[in-house]
């Protein structure tokens, strides 16, 4: 019986050639060497035919490791085989009660062999039954040599007395061309085809059995189908239950499976019940490849000390190397990985070692020393990360290096080497735009000033614009004013402050230079803003008036940005650009996160810069709720002109225009408007305006705007921008709208109109997400108009977010819209399903 | 017994259902061959994958435990064993994945993997469980009955709750519906109650109060009614007195439609319940019907969907039914399956409803 039950157990397409590995490794590692060496496999190998007594005892020494008629054999096996077996013991404890697996995992084999489904087995050796040899035919026929191995090894298994034909190519064809159709739909996987095959064979023909043998099979197969499923959805109780079902899935053919169990174990907290499944292949199983990849796939699942068990069943290889030897680095270097996120880790130098040897030689890559890298930046030895990231990057240039070299500059108070070498790098990643803006204001801040490459300045300054980083801008502040540049100081510090109202170094810097300027409005303006927050601000000039109390807190448009032409700072290229930024800002500025530069030492002054730390970080702003609430201050007071610009009705264009161009003038001819400047310009462009002729207009306010006055200037880029909109020229429109600082009024609404148009034309061009991403650009600054809900509904509903969909088509059917019951009614049909 | 039944409905078929007969038999028992062998070779050369899926066309060509359970209930009706276990294969490997025992609920062909979604749909399990109750049972298939067995269980253990009114109800998922997990909830759709299938797992799983959750299930149908029309809406709150969900269009509609047809079905031929189901009988479409409004938002004329009002008025005012939708050819797989469903009922019935 229990010899029967083992003999299945080949059942599932063990090939002779692993059968063979088998006994290759069990010569040489002292752990297998306790069964016997199945020479008989060879001959058979060679001759095609094994005498079955030999492949039985074989076969007998691997398993059947506690049953009870061979306990005897169980003294003599080291704990690990012990521990191999309790595995499935315990395992079968949670197995539904009606299955009987303990049993048939009680005679798991350790060799790779499989275990046992009781059913078939008993019968044939019993009756000596008629041996089906029809998969062998067709497989023989096929040509298919591993299955052809597989199935006479399972065949040899089940009927020992059996003996395998001398050339099964030439197995005769007996005829059941229909048995061959289905062990054809097995062999492609097809398996509810050769279910229906089975079954309307059987209907068609009551006194058809189907062989035993193949129902099995197939079962085992839709079992391993279903278990890859399960866990590739992350079901991992189907997992476990599906394998417990079908316990002669558990062998090294199926190591995949095995796996997949094990990491079901792991990922249900049963780590010492994946330990033992990983341990299982590892005990049984001798390809060289799967054994390392079992211990690769149990190290991230495993914790340490079940991992180092599993290691320990490392064997030597011929070349005296430990097979596992990879994994163990992989592991070493996974804990210096681990290290290079959390500086609290401790390393034990064995790792450490582990990794530096492999990483020092010229013959290493890139990334070992990268992690060495970023090892030393997180427990603050940058000259040794320095020291790595360069050896990395001289192998290979990478973001990553680079990323962490630039940190380690920064460290060591090298920043313009670090903004130098990041530049190139520096929209692969935000964390590494955060990187080099820390470069940027960290080069800036240098003490004692040094001549900055004007070149260098200018990308300098174009990333600060872009990125709108507020530090990198107030650092720029300090730059101008110790070169004496103060109208440019005064620009950058306002910059700073409209990316980040609460940034009290750059109020201090602007309120200083407004002093220096004389601009006593302006220094009053801050106090003012300032008050009860920062006493060195409150503390400078002359005494707050109460006359001023009232007035508006500055918004972003209200300081033209007009390009400090003057010299060194070369902001005559880069300040317009900073402008452009700032104009479209007041919707989004206020998120400018703070503590962006975690990474980087800008926040902890390093020695070096102690003037510098004190204008970043002056004692009286460091209350977090202060800045907050000043921030709040700016918010809010952009909130209500917001709000104010959007509750009144928006003049229509002809209203706009009236009052400028004169009624009745004739702009439809062409004639010499190419040499009209100024406000005449201005007024034949609104004109052309109101005659729908927005292309031309746009270059008759392109000629105001080149020749005007600032007065002329401002009021044609707002028509240009109108202009380009009316044609759907978002993007000219947004180029226009940047050509000079417009009232808040209008550039709120010019900013909405922009939005709106962007948000339609994306969801025209079917870019969904970008419509979104407009929309709800544009809905932190004007409250959404129900066609553009609708256009936001569609947009999830294209994009399958039918939850947000719902919600959106809901609000509008909340107020009676009717687009809002249609977009349900589409959700529904989408949703009829069950 | 049922070789002798098939006969003579397949006899009474040739000689007619819409003939008035005053034989009228209320069977509530689905049984198999009650589905023509041309009907299913039409239905399945359509609608069944050589995968062992059902296709739902009209949306994206995609599979559901829904279409899965109704295949494995047609194939059981059609007597095919060999379609029956290619549907269950399918089903079993591809969908039976879920940790407590449930199906999950959608399978796409052109994702990978195929399953995106690992949520469950409570009438695809119901569905699928009876469809393996009756083959296993009928067959004599210990393989199918064993796995009805667990499905009943897991169903009973994981979407019958307790009601705020202290009775049992459906969940439509294991999640997503409950009260904790909604304002609104508990959020039911009556349309999930298969009440054949209830009726048969209360003989067979004792854990459950099946024949209270039909009940429920009957309550619902006679209170979830809004309108002028007095029909049910697809998606009720029955966190107080049943209000349409919020959330949901406020609709009778394509989930709802089906609702008289279970209940003729399990033989609950209430006059009061199925009369606003009745309607559209000999009409030229089924009326899907916004129901704050009373207005029709679509009329559905396949045959698979005017077979259902007219079900009910023969089976309530013995009224023919038209001869026309006795013929069936299939045109998506939902109204199919529908008409399938209700022609099988018919050819069970010695003599015809009228």
């Amino acid at each position: 019986m229990k010899t029967a039950i083992v003999a299945t157990a080949i059942l599932t397409s063990l090939s002779t050639t692993a059968l063979l590995q088998v006994r290759d490794s069990m010569r040489e590692s002292p752990q297998v060497s306790l069964a016997p060496a199945p020479a008989p496999l060879v001959d058979f190998r060679s001759t095609g035919s094994v005498p079955p007594a030999a492949a039985q005892s074989n076969k007998d020494d691997r398993l059947g490791l506690t049953s009870p008629g061979k306990s005897d054999r169980l003294s003599g096996l080291p704990v690990k085989h012990v521990r191999s077996t309790s595995f499935f013991a315990a395992y079968a404890s949670e197995a539904p009660d009606d299955q009987p697996i303990l049993l048939a995992q009680a005679d798991t084999s350790p060799n790779g062999s499989v275990p046992a489904p009781a059913v078939p087995a008993p019968a044939a050796v019993a009756a000596k039954p008629a041996i089906d040899e029809s998969a062998l035919r067709y497989f023989a026929r096929q040509g298919d040599q591993r299955r052809l191995d597989a199935e006479i090894a399972r065949l040899r298994a089940l009927y020992p007395d059996w003996t395998p034909p001398a050339d099964p190519l030439a197995v005769p064809n007996v005829g059941d061309p229909q048995l061959d159709a289905m062990w054809q739909l097995y062999s492609q996987g097809k398996y509810a085809e050769m279910r229906k095959a089975i079954a309307d064979r059987q209907t068609a023909d009551p006194s058809w059995q189907v062989p035993a043998d193949m129902l099995e099979r197939l079962s085992v197969a839709e079992a391993r189908e279903r278990l890859i499923n399960a866990s590739d959805l992350k079901q991992y109780e189907t997992v476990v239950r599906t394998a417990a079902e079908t316990p002669s899935l558990l062998t090294c053919a199926e190591v995949d499976v095995l796996w997949r169990l094990a990491e079901a174990f792991a990922k249900t907290e049963r780590p010492e019940r994946a330990r033992d499944a990983y341990k299982y292949v590892l005990d049984s199983c001798t390809d060289p490849a799967q054994r390392l990849a079992t211990v690769e796939k149990a190290i991230p699942l495993l914790p340490k000390p079940l991992v180092d068990q599993l290691l320990a069943t490392e064997r030597t290889g011929p070349d005296g190397k430990g097979e596992f030897q990879e994994a163990r680095l992989a592991l070493s270097r996974q804990t210096v990985a681990n290290a290079g996120q959390d500086p609290k880790l401790v390393v034990p130098p064995a790792d450490l070692n582990a990794v530096k040897a492999v990483a020092e030689p010229d013959t290493g890559n890139a990334s070992d020393p990268r992690l060495l890298g970023w090892y030393y930046i997180r427990r603050d030895q940058p000259q040794d990360a320095e020291l790595w990231f360069t050896k990395s990057r001289d192998r290979e240039e990478s973001a990553e290096a680079s990323q962490g070299l630039a940190l380690a500059k920064i460290a060591l108070n090298k920043p313009g080497e670090a903004e130098d070498i990041l530049y190139k790098y520096r929209d692969e990643s935000d964390d590494i735009r955060k990187v080099y803006m820390a470069a940027t204001a960290n080069f800036l801040a240098s003490e004692p000033r040094v001549a900055i490459d004007p070149a260098i300045l200018a990308r300098m300054a174009q990333e600060t614009a872009e990125t709108r980083d507020p530090a990198a801008a107030q650092q720029f502040g300090w730059y101008a004013r110790d070169l004496n540049q103060h109208q440019t100081a005064a620009q950058w510090f306002t910059t700073a402050l409209q990316w980040k109202p609460d940034d009290e170094p750059s109020a201090y810097g602007l309120v200083l230079t407004r002093n220096l300027l004389g601009d006593k409005a302006g220094v009053r303006e801050i106090q003012r803003l300032w008050a009860g927050h920062s006493t060195r601000i409150a503390n400078l000039g002359e005494p707050v008036e109460q006359t001023q109390a009232n007035r508006r807190i500055p918004a972003p448009t209200d300081a033209p940005l007009t390009g400090p032409a003057s010299a060194p700072l070369t902001a005559s290229t880069t300040a317009p650009q900073a402008t452009i930024s700032a104009y479209t800002g007041p919707a989004t500025q206020t998120t400018t996160a703070t503590g962006a530069y975690s990474a980087a030492p800008l926040q902890g002054p390093t020695g070096a810069n102690i003037a510098m730390s004190d204008r970043m970080a002056p004692a009286d702003v460091n209350d977090a709720n202060r800045g907050a609430a000043i921030q709040e201050a700016y918010t809010t007071t952009r909130t209500r002109n917001a709000a104010v610009a959007s509750a009144e009705p928006r003049q229509s264009a002809e209203s706009r225009s009236g009052g400028r161009a004169p009624q009745g003038r004739n702009c439809s001819t062409t004639d010499q408007y190419t040499e009209l400047t100024g406000q005449a310009a201005l007024a034949r462009a609104w004109c052309l305006s109101e005659m729908n002729r927005p292309l031309e207009a746009a270059a008759t306010f392109e000629q105001a705007i080149r020749t005007g006055n600032a007065a002329v200037q401002r009021e044609a880029a707002y028509g240009q921008s109108l202009a380009y909109l009316s044609r759907n020229m978002v993007d000219d429109a947004a180029l226009s709208a940047s050509k000079a600082a417009q009232d808040p009024k209008r550039s709120h609404q010019l900013e909405v109109d922009i939005l709106t148009q962007r948000a339609l034309g994306f969801y025209e061009q079917k870019r969904y997400n970008e419509a979104l991403l407009a929309l709800d650009q544009r809905s932190r600054i004007a409250t959404e108009r129900v066609d553009l809900m609708a256009i936001r509904g569609y947009a999830y509903l294209n994009l399958k977010r039918l939850g947000d969909a719902e919600r959106v088509f809901n609000a509008m059917a909340a107020v009676g819209s009717k687009e809002g019951y249609k977009g349900l009614a589409t959700i529904r049909d989408v949703r009829r399903l069950p | 017994m049922t070789l002798r039944l098939l006969a003579a409905s397949a006899l009474a078929l040739m000689i007619g259902l819409a003939v008035p007969s005053q034989a009228q038999t209320q069977t509530a028992t689905a049984t198999a061959g009650t589905i023509s062998v041309e009907d299913w070779t039409a239905y399945k050369a359509k609608f069944l994958d050589p995968s062992g899926r059902i296709i739902d066309t009209a949306n994206g060509n995609i599979s559901h435990s829904e279409g899965q359970g109704y295949g494995l209930i047609l194939a059981f009706l059609a007597n095919s064993v060999a379609d029956f276990d290619q549907i269950w294969t399918f089903t079993k490997t591809e969908l039976l994945l879920r940790d407590d025992g449930l199906a999950v609920w959608r399978w796409d062909p052109t994702k990978t993997p195929h399953v995106t979604d690992a949520n469950n749909a409570s009438d695809g399990d119901i569905l699928i469980a009876y469809a393996l109750s009756l083959a296993g049972e009928t067959w004599q298939r210990p393989d199918l009955t064993s796995a009805a067995q667990s499905m009943i269980a897991a169903i009973g253990k994981h979407v019958v709750v307790g009601t705020p009114g202290g009775s049992i109800t459906l969940l439509p998922g294991v999640t997503g519906f409950k009260s904790t997990e909604r304002e609104d909830g508990p959020v039911v759709n009556p349309s999930y109650w298969v009440f054949e299938a209830m009726t048969r797992f209360a003989t067979r799983d004792k854990a459950t109060d099946w024949k209270a959750l039909s009940r429920s299930g009957q309550a619902l149908v006679q209170t979830a009614r809004f309108g002028d029309r007095q029909l049910p809406a697809e998606w009720v709150s029955i966190k107080q007195s049943p209000v349409p969900a919020e959330g949901f269009p406020a609709e009778f509609s394509y989930n709802a439609i089906r609702i008289p047809l279970y209940m003729v079905r399990a033989g609950i031929t209430d006059r009061n319940l199925l009369r606003p189901f009745m309607a559209d009988a000999g009409g030229p479409g089924l009326s899907l019907v916004e129901l704050k409004s009373g207005a029709v938002s679509a009329t559905l004329s396949d045959p698979g969907y005017r077979i259902i009002p007219s079900l009910v008025a023969c089976v309530v005012d013995k009224k023919p039914l038209p001869q026309d939708l006795l013929r069936f050819t299939p045109t998506d797989y939902y109204p199919s399956t529908l008409q399938l469903l209700a022609l099988s009922y018919l050819r069970n019935i010695p003599g015809g409803c009228a």
